[in-house]
């Protein structure tokens, strides 16, 4: 199977949210039905932000025009599904891994420990997480999988499925990114200067492509994404200390070898006479000089 | 049986307040290996959801004994700190000087007089006590920033990063601190009895380790029992 991609066009999205629906339904991710439980984003958006039962979500963006109307932009908020993985990287249980075939990011909740070094390392704020709370029970993560187990069924990815308008679209990654590039040169002809591709390099190559057509700040995403670079020296840490612990177990050995048969007199003091004296042998070791200044 | 001297070292309650800090670091090394070495998490995910669920308990545990303590006893906190803090002699350099060639060769490197803390203890134990420190506020903060506050992501790599810094640091200075005060060491023999026995350091012993400190004490004589052994 080649790598695949799933590709957004916002240029053509209505945001119907239906994309959202299909995920959930597919996923069996449930959404609360009591009034008013959900936050209101000021906008359109909601729920306003990824949670743990949301993957996807529709992002809602105005911008007023210069002289009438405004720029109305839908942005596509999930799982990027990058080339270089940082939640991979730093995931410590093999959780979090990638689907080698398709290259996308993808999870297995029982291996997940609940550490969520994932969202740490994410630069796009993804990973969401059940069960959070101080007890750290059973906390496990959540994030979008590309429906791996429909594409796995030659299906495409349950938001793809849905898209009336076809703004995703899901493919061979290249060409995804050829017709990325096609529809980003139509918007240019259109007059949409800053329209672009988004996700053809950033972290290695994204396997979820964006075709922006407004600037880049109305979609929220990072113009250049970048994981923190401690994790990078997180990462010569564990060398350092398997090799220190040696080194110490080392050290050790030679000094318990070295102090074995050591022996030594036992002493008393004179606290009238301020002498040390040997014990068995009644001898003066050492007399205090007070006078001298001696402690 | 003879009569010999004792000193009294370690109260009660700074027996109890170090015996919970060693269990609980223990614990804590021990939990936190499953976070900090991924083919153990992966060979057992469920234990590794228990060892973080204890992780918090006893890491609460490690944090609040020792502050409860510290509030419990403000006068022995005091001294205590007087006794970390204090100006070096020539025979504290001297004996950091001696140290390595000490630990490599007892026998015939003989280390100079100390007062109540060594000035070697002084560092160790000062780094285990930062190391203590560091850990503690940066697992408070992974703890309660990812679930009763959302601390950034940046915050967190920080907090992550120091609190793996300082694990390491710990095991050095705990393995060099356990090795030393269970009396592994020959030298050192019977020096365990003073955080996990009664608290007392045998006359000749005390005179050994802490020279200047020992005879101030037995000058005194407010903290010498005379015991049939």
């Amino acid at each position: 199977m080649a790598e695949k991609a799933i590709m957004f066009d916002s240029s053509r999205c209505s945001a119907c949210k239906g994309c959202q629906v299909a995920c959930k339904t597919w996923n069996l991710l449930p959404s609360p039905i009591e009034l008013n439980s959900q936050k209101w984003s000021g906008t359109l958006q909601n729920p306003p932000d990824l949670d743990e039962n949301t993957r996807l979500v529709i992002s809602f963006d105005e911008k007023p025009r210069e002289k009438y109307g405004v720029d109305w932009a839908f942005g596509r908020r999930g799982c990027s599904h990058c080339t270089d993985a940082p939640c991979v990287q730093v995931c410590p249980s093999g959780c979090m891994h990638k689907d080698e075939e398709t290259g996308f990011v993808i999870f297995d909740t029982d291996l997940c420990t609940g550490c969520q070094y994932c969202h740490m390392a994410c630069p796009f704020d993804v990973p969401r997480y059940h069960n959070v709370g101080l007890s750290g029970y059973n906390i496990t993560v959540n994030k979008c999988t590309a429906c791996i187990d429909r594409v796995r069924n030659d299906r495409a990815p349950a938001c793809v499925s849905t898209c009336q308008p076809g703004a995703l679209m899901f493919g061979d990654r290249d060409e995804m990114l050829k017709i990325a590039h096609e529809r980003v040169d139509l918007l240019k002809e259109k007059g949409f200067e800053a329209a672009r591709v988004y996700g053809e390099n950033e972290m290695g190559g994204l396997h979820t492509l964006r075709v922006l057509k407004y600037p880049i700040e109305q979609y929220g995403l990072p113009e250049n994404p970048q994981t923190s670079p401690l994790l990078g020296a997180m990462g010569w840490m564990k060398p350092i200390l398997g090799v220190g612990a040696v080194a110490l177990v080392g050290g050790l050995g030679i000094s318990f070898l070295t102090g074995l048969g050591y022996h030594r007199d036992e002493m008393r003091y004179d606290e009238v006479n301020h002498d040390i004296i040997d014990v068995d042998t009644g001898e003066t070791i050492r007399h205090i000089d007070k006078e001298a200044g001696e402690r | 049986m003879a009569t010999k001297r004792f000193i009294k070292r370690h109260s009660l309650q700074t027996r109890l307040t170090h015996g919970t800090v060693v269990f609980s670091c223990i614990w804590l090394m021990i939990s936190g290996l499953f976070i900090f070495v991924p083919p153990l998490a992966a060979a057992a995910p469920g234990v590794a959801q228990f060892m973080r669920v204890t992780h918090r308990i006893v890491g609460t545990i490690f944090i609040l004994v020792p502050i409860i303590s510290a509030i419990a006893a403000p006068g022995g906190f005091k001294a205590f700190l007087g006794k970390y803090f204090t100006k070096w002699t020539p025979e504290d350099f001297e004996f950091m000087k001696k140290f390595v060639p000490y630990m490599l060769g007892p026998k015939r490197v003989h280390m100079p007089d100390q007062d109540e803390v060594k000035s070697g203890q002084r560092v160790a134990d000062g780094m285990l006590i930062l190391g203590g420190i560091a850990m503690g506020v940066s697992g408070l903060v992974l703890w309660l920033g990812t679930s009763v506050f959302a601390a950034s992501p940046g915050t967190i790599a920080v907090m992550r990063f120091i609190h793996d810094l300082f694990f390491m640091v710990l095991v050095v200075f705990v393995a060099a601190h356990f090795y030393l005060g269970s009396g592994i060491f020959q030298p050192y023999r019977g020096t365990r009895k003073l955080m996990f026995g009664s608290g007392e350091v045998p006359e000749s012993d005390a005179l050994y380790h802490w020279g200047f400190w020992a005879r101030e004490e037995i000058e005194k004589g407010e903290n010498v029992v005379e015991r049939e052994v």
